[in-house]
């Protein structure tokens, strides 16, 4: 029987200890495959409900293969959940091996292999190609999920307009989002494992409507998250974080809104940009944090056919730079345009990042997929901004 | 920050005894091991680090019930302090719910029962814990050896040293023969489980 990857990750973010400590508390069975830049071929674990049994590395096998991989500093593991037929030749308890292992790792008496100096490159989460971008997720903290629901494929999750406050993890599987528009249906988004559905903002209002539809595409299995948890703990924030919290998932419907009215070529869409005066030019060297008190500006993206407006922003909203969150926009990907009555007010961001630091990994990874899908929208709208404006030319 | 295992129904978390070495970490351990044994499971995991053991086995505090219908279950660690083993330390200290500290009570090991809690406070702080706010008990340890007219410092003088800014509880031990032991982990389940109500929002 061929075995599925139940998850997968890279050992620079969770190392050996804390992977095998991970699997002993689920008892999970089945084979550890460990691969890295640095090893000429791939390295293997096998587990039985949690407890390691035998261990291959290159010529090496059993406790001696395991200790010596505790040495990997660096490298993609993925665990597939199979039944495990080798030979028990193992008998250490879990904990020993791990405690035993790290140590021989501090004595130097297994030797690391991996880079000097972690260089691990952010991935880049927009890819190149024309295809729509799949965003994915971190480790999904099971502690948050209250219950899971399973869809099949073509089955809708959530439609746009409806009213609905839930926010859902994806476990396993594809969704895709798509909105209504007077030209026919715009696929924005395709979301996978570890990415989140739903709208933070509704845990601070307490109503939501839904902004766009999303469709299971192949079955998924989504963990519904505890609400009550995050309303709780989003409501220790002080008043300056939640208000933050709201404007950028404000963001991210206006950034939507945006697209659809490219996606559809509603006329007038340069009017938004009309009369208003830069503010921050795109890619100028910008540090600080504002927040809108009156008037409008607009969030545009500098291309080779034009400015194109990506999101306009009212009272209360914030624009420049996050030190926390990568949006994609202002002020290294994008400009602000200002309107000539605009009053600001300038925020601290080393407090809203200390506030931010301090969130459970859950919402600090529900913030950053939010970030995430803003960049996104944004190249899909200056995409078809693009694509409108050669047609228009020709 | 405990972890939830929904398919054991238990909430596991993480006390971590920490001190200078040859404090009486590890006596403590090996004490509740053998005093407590119904309530161990598994075997003790032993280690022989540089000057010190590092000691590991999981332990179920049957007076403590349940929460949201969850067992508790408690792994006891003890932490090797020097600077070479950062990763056993790391391992060990991150995601730790509770701590004991183990002060030496003889006069000659003063100074090093401060540069631990200092130590104590520098390596929290690279997990972003702060020392002030992580459930946290200390252990006068060694009370009995005043008896062997060894020259201990006064209760109030350790109080003074280490204990003056923080405030935790403190409770004098003799860990050898078992004095204090239970006591200070008991009052340090006590700390961990009213963090942990907190922290699930059950209202503590």
């Amino acid at each position: 029987m061929a075995g599925s990857v139940a998850f997968a990750g890279n050992l620079n973010f969770l190392n050996l200890g804390e992977l095998l400590q991970l699997l002993g508390t689920t008892s999970g069975t089945g084979t550890v495959r460990i691969s890295s830049a640095y090893a000429s071929q791939p390295s293997h674990i096998y587990i039985d409900k949690g407890n390691p049994i035998n261990a291959a590395n290159g010529s090496k096998t059993g406790l001696d293969a395991l200790f010596s991989l505790f040495g990997w500093i660096d490298g993609q593991f993925e665990f597939i959940q199979e039944d495990v037929t080798c030979e028990k030749v193992i008998n250490k308890s879990r904990m020993e091996i791990i405690l035993d292992g790290l140590r021989l790792l501090d004595e130097g008496q297994v030797e690391q292999i991996g880079p000097g100096k972690s260089e691990a490159q952010p991935q880049d989460a927009v890819s190149k190609s024309g295809s729509l971008p799949l965003v994915k997720g971190p480790l999904v903290d099971y502690s948050y999920v209250v219950d899971e629901e399973g869809f099949y494929d073509g089955d809708e999750i959530v439609h746009e307009g409806n009213h609905g406050n839930w926010i859902w993890v994806i476990l396993e599987g594809v969704a895709e989002i798509n909105k209504e528009t007077s030209k026919g249906n715009l696929k924005l988004l395709r979301i996978g494992d570890g990415a989140f559905l739903g709208s933070v903002a509704a845990l601070l209002k307490g109503d939501n409507v839904r902004s766009a539809t999303v469709t299971a595409n192949g079955n998924v299995q989504l963990g519904m998250l505890d609400a009550q948890l995050m309303t709780s703990e989003l409501a220790n924030c002080s008043v300056e974080y939640r208000d933050f919290v709201s404007s950028l998932d404000e963001r991210l419907k206006r950034a939507t809104t945006m697209a659809a009215d490219i996606y559809s070529e509603k006329k007038n869409l340069r009017d938004l940009i009309k009369g208003k005066k830069t503010l921050i030019k795109q890619g100028q060297d910008e540090n600080r944090l504002f927040r809108i008190r009156s008037g409008e500006a607009c969030i545009a993206r500098e291309t080779d056919v034009g400015t194109v407006p990506i999101a306009n922003l009212q009272e209360g909203d914030f624009f420049g730079h996050i030190p926390f969150l990568d949006m994609g926009q202002e002020p290294y990907s994008a400009s602000v345009l200002a309107s000539n009555d605009l009053k600001l007010s300038a925020m601290d961001p080393k407090a809203l990042q200390a506030e931010h630091e301090k969130l459970s990994s859950t919402l600090q990874n529900i913030l950053a997929h939010l970030a995430t899908c803003i960049s996104i929208t944004t190249l899909v709208a200056t995409d078809y901004f693009k694509k409108s404006y050669s047609k228009a030319t020709k | 920050m405990a972890i939830v295992n929904l398919k054991k129904r238990q909430i596991e978390c993480k006390i971590v005894y920490y001190g200078p070495a040859r404090c009486g970490k590890t006596t403590n351990l090996e004490y509740i091991h053998k005093a407590f044994k119904k309530q161990v499971k598994g075997e003790m995991v032993s280690i022989n680090t540089d000057g010190d053991r590092t000691l590991f086995f999981d332990f179920l505090p049957l007076e403590l019930g349940k929460l949201m219908g969850c067992d508790v279950r408690v792994q006891l660690y003890t932490v090797p302090g020097q600077v070479r083993y950062a990763s056993t330390r790391k391992l060990v200290l991150r995601g730790a719910d509770g701590l004991i500290f183990v002060a030496d009570s003889l006069e000659v090991r003063r100074e090093k029962n401060m540069l631990a809690l200092r130590d104590l406070q520098q390596n929290l702080k690279e997990y972003n814990v702060s020392i002030f706010e992580v459930p946290l008990v200390m252990q006068f340890n060694k009370r009995d050896l005043s008896d062997d007219n060894i020259s201990l410092m006064p209760l109030e003088k350790m109080q003074h040293d280490l204990n003056r800014q923080l405030n935790v509880p403190a409770i004098p031990g003799s860990a050898l023969k078992g004095g204090g032991v239970g006591k200070t982990l008991n009052a340090c389940l006590k700390l961990v489980l009213k963090a942990l109500q907190k922290e699930l929002n059950l209202g503590g």
